[in-house]
């Protein structure tokens, strides 16, 4: 190793030793926020989002989901297609649906002829309970009353957006059922069939495809929908940890499912919009990470400016006594590499250690999602080096500065 | 050794020129010790940082073993203090967070010493100005004789060709400044080239020669 940068190094080492507790931990202190900044402002943007995905691919889509074309009511051949996904060695459990577009109709037994009638659209769906229960757990989600069972009859679940005590909005283009609880009767009509039903649970859920939609048995929904041919609208498929959507989604678009049904893995089948919003709040998040990256690297350079600064005399005394400049500099890059290199560490072990392990058991309650905190390793470890970085030039052009004035005046405290 | 000619410095502030030196021509013989003395703003360090090349003069020549230190650039410069002069301060100039040992061990692999000459070469250093059981103390935590002693140890331990001394007994007590002219006579003793700046008439008469200084000229020099 040169002598320069040795000599550079046990000088900082030196400096580090001697400095004030008090001074070096609010150093520290700084560049832990600093980090913080950097790593979680942007995480916590972009962990909103991610925790309306993972929302979306827990409660809905799971891993992959087949879907009927956009010019089809139902996929056909659904029997042979659910025969086949059964028998792919990646596959979990999976859960397929009836779904129509209905109205829900609440106030029809008490209102007056003058009344307007109460009612909502929803997407009506049919399930299994025990096999929707397995790939999405949405029987977890009730908040009020129970769960559908397989030989419930005339009973369904509504999601919590169809009901105005949950969602108090006004609005011509959207309405909800008022005064609908555990036990009300409600009437359910899918294209000229009427038929009345029971509410029996309330489920609550940040995810649209949930929330807007009533469930009831798929028997009762076949039944009312006039669909005895087994042919379904989707089927969500849980795949076993580790196994890959993106392989399950070309095995079957090999055996010509693409054909007749659309294959999306849940990233596929992310909306556009939501694509770009997390592209948004990446810039949003990497142009806070800036501001905080030019607030790291200004207190820096004022900390090194002031301690080179008042240690002048000593910096005159070195290169008096012969010490390259050089070696004096290299000091200074040491102390600020310490400096990031500690705060960055500590800032990891907040990160990894506390925020992304509670973020992730205690999410934070936005309305449309549950949000976590996203720091990609790979990501989080750029942002270290950029705050290195940073913070050596930072801790370099002061000591440069200093160093580079005339030895005798440095020594003798003159201008 | 060492030689001025017609050296003069001129510090400038703004649009006033202050001249400190007006022409001095000096010079010392090898191993001879001179003592510059002359009353407060005569111009006696300024003379020191000409020679010991911390500053540029304004005018004149420093020659040094026949080098003409004007046409040397700073980096040659910095080389030539490093290998060729030791400097003692009125102040010590011990840098606070290095131990004794390390501020004396500190410049000496620069001067192409491995580390573990640096520091034996430093400790015997150390031990012969009695300062064997101070080895791991920090500045603040010795007297300023003491203080004084190390900076001495550190100003000849690469074995100078001059040393340079500003004021070295200016803030010690009469026994420590004593007990450091003991030492600066024996380094003289032993063949070293000493020019020191004292204002004190009982330790310039320790010295071979005392050039005296008044207005920036030199006024008289005398044999002691």
């Amino acid at each position: 190793m040169p002598l320069n940068v040795r000599i550079g190094f046990f000088l900082a080492l030196r400096a580090l030793k001697r400095a004030s507790l008090w001074t070096t931990g609010l150093i520290i202190f700084v560049m832990v926020l600093t980090f913080l900044n950097l790593v979680v402002v942007s995480g916590i943007l972009v962990g909103l989002l991610q925790g309306a995905i993972d929302q979306t691919r827990t409660k809905f889509t799971s891993d992959v989901i087949v879907s009927a074309l956009n010019d089809k009511k139902y996929i056909e051949n659904s029997p042979n297609l659910i025969s086949l996904i059964e028998t792919l060695p990646e596959v979990e459990s999976i859960t397929p649906r009836y779904r129509e577009g209905g109205i829900l109709e609440a106030n029809y037994k008490t209102r007056k002829e003058t009344d307007k009638a109460n009612t909502a659209m929803a997407q009506l769906v049919g399930i299994d309970p025990y096999k929707e229960n397995a790939v999405t757990g949405i029987g977890n989600d009730i908040v009020e009353g129970s769960f559908l069972a397989p030989g419930d009859y005339d009973q369904v679940v509504l999601g919590h957006y169809l009901l105005k005590q949950y969602i108090p909005i006004e609005s011509p283009a959207f309405s909800t059922l008022e005064n609908v609880g555990i036990g009300t009767k409600i009437r359910m009509k899918v294209g000229d069939v009427t038929r009345e039903v029971t509410v029996k649970g309330i489920i609550r859920s940040k995810v649209d495809e949930i929330a807007l939609r009533a469930f009831m048995v798929d028997s009762q929904f076949r039944s009312m929908i006039g669909r005895n041919d087994g042919n379904v609208t989707e089927i969500s498929i849980k795949l076993h940890d580790g196994a890959d959507p993106i392989a399950v989604r070309e095995a079957l678009e090999r055996s010509g499912v693409d054909k007749y049904a659309k294959v999306q893995t849940y990233e596929d089948a992310q909306p556009q919009f939501l694509k770009d919003i997390i592209a948004t709040f990446n810039m949003l998040g990497n142009v806070f990470s800036s501001l905080g990256l030019i607030v790291a690297t200004i207190t820096i350079f004022i900390v090194i400016f002031i301690n080179a600064l008042t240690r002048r005399k000593f910096i005159g005394i070195l290169k008096g006594i012969g010490i390259d400049g050089r070696a004096i500099e290299f000091s200074y890059v040491f102390q600020s590499i310490f400096y990031a290199s500690l705060g960055s560490v500590v800032g990891l072990g907040l990160v990894y250690g506390l925020l992304v392990p509670f973020f992730a058991a205690h999410p934070i309650d936005f309305p449309f999602s549950d949000g976590i905190l996203v720091a990609p390793v790979d990501q989080t470890l750029f942002r270290v080096g950029l705050l290195v970085f940073s913070t050596v030039v930072a801790g370099y052009i002061p000591a440069w500065m200093i160093i580079r004035k005339n030895t005798l005046d440095s020594i003798l405290g003159r201008n | 050794m060492i030689q001025t000619t017609k050296l003069v410095k001129t510090f400038k502030n703004g649009d006033v020129f202050t001249p400190v030196l007006r022409g001095i021509d000096f010079q010392a013989r090898e191993g001879e010790w001179v003592a510059i003395m002359g009353r407060s703003g005569a111009g006696k360090s300024t003379l020191l940082y000409q020679m010991s090349l911390l500053d540029d003069p304004t005018e004149g020549k420093v020659i040094i073993d026949g080098h003409d230190t004007h046409t040397m650039s700073a980096s040659e410069k910095m080389r030539f203090r490093l290998m060729k002069f030791g400097f003692v301060f009125q102040d010590y100039a011990l840098l606070p967070e290095l131990s004794a040992l390390e501020n004396i061990a500190l410049p000496l692999p620069m001067q192409g010493l491995t580390k573990g000459e640096a520091y034996g070469e430093s400790i015997a250093a150390m031990e012969r100005a009695n300062l064997g059981h101070r080895l791991g103390n920090l500045p603040s935590q010795l007297s300023g004789g003491e203080q004084q002693r190390v900076s001495i140890v550190r100003a000849v331990a690469h074995k100078p060709k001059i040393l340079f001394a500003d004021e070295p007994t200016a803030n010690l007590d009469n026994e420590s400044a004593k007990r450091i002219m003991e030492i600066f006579t024996e380094l003289h003793r032993g063949g070293q080239t000493i020019i020191m700046v004292t204002h004190e008439d009982q330790y310039a008469k320790l010295t071979q020669r005392i050039v005296q200084l008044d207005d920036g000229k030199i006024i008289s020099e005398q044999r002691s």
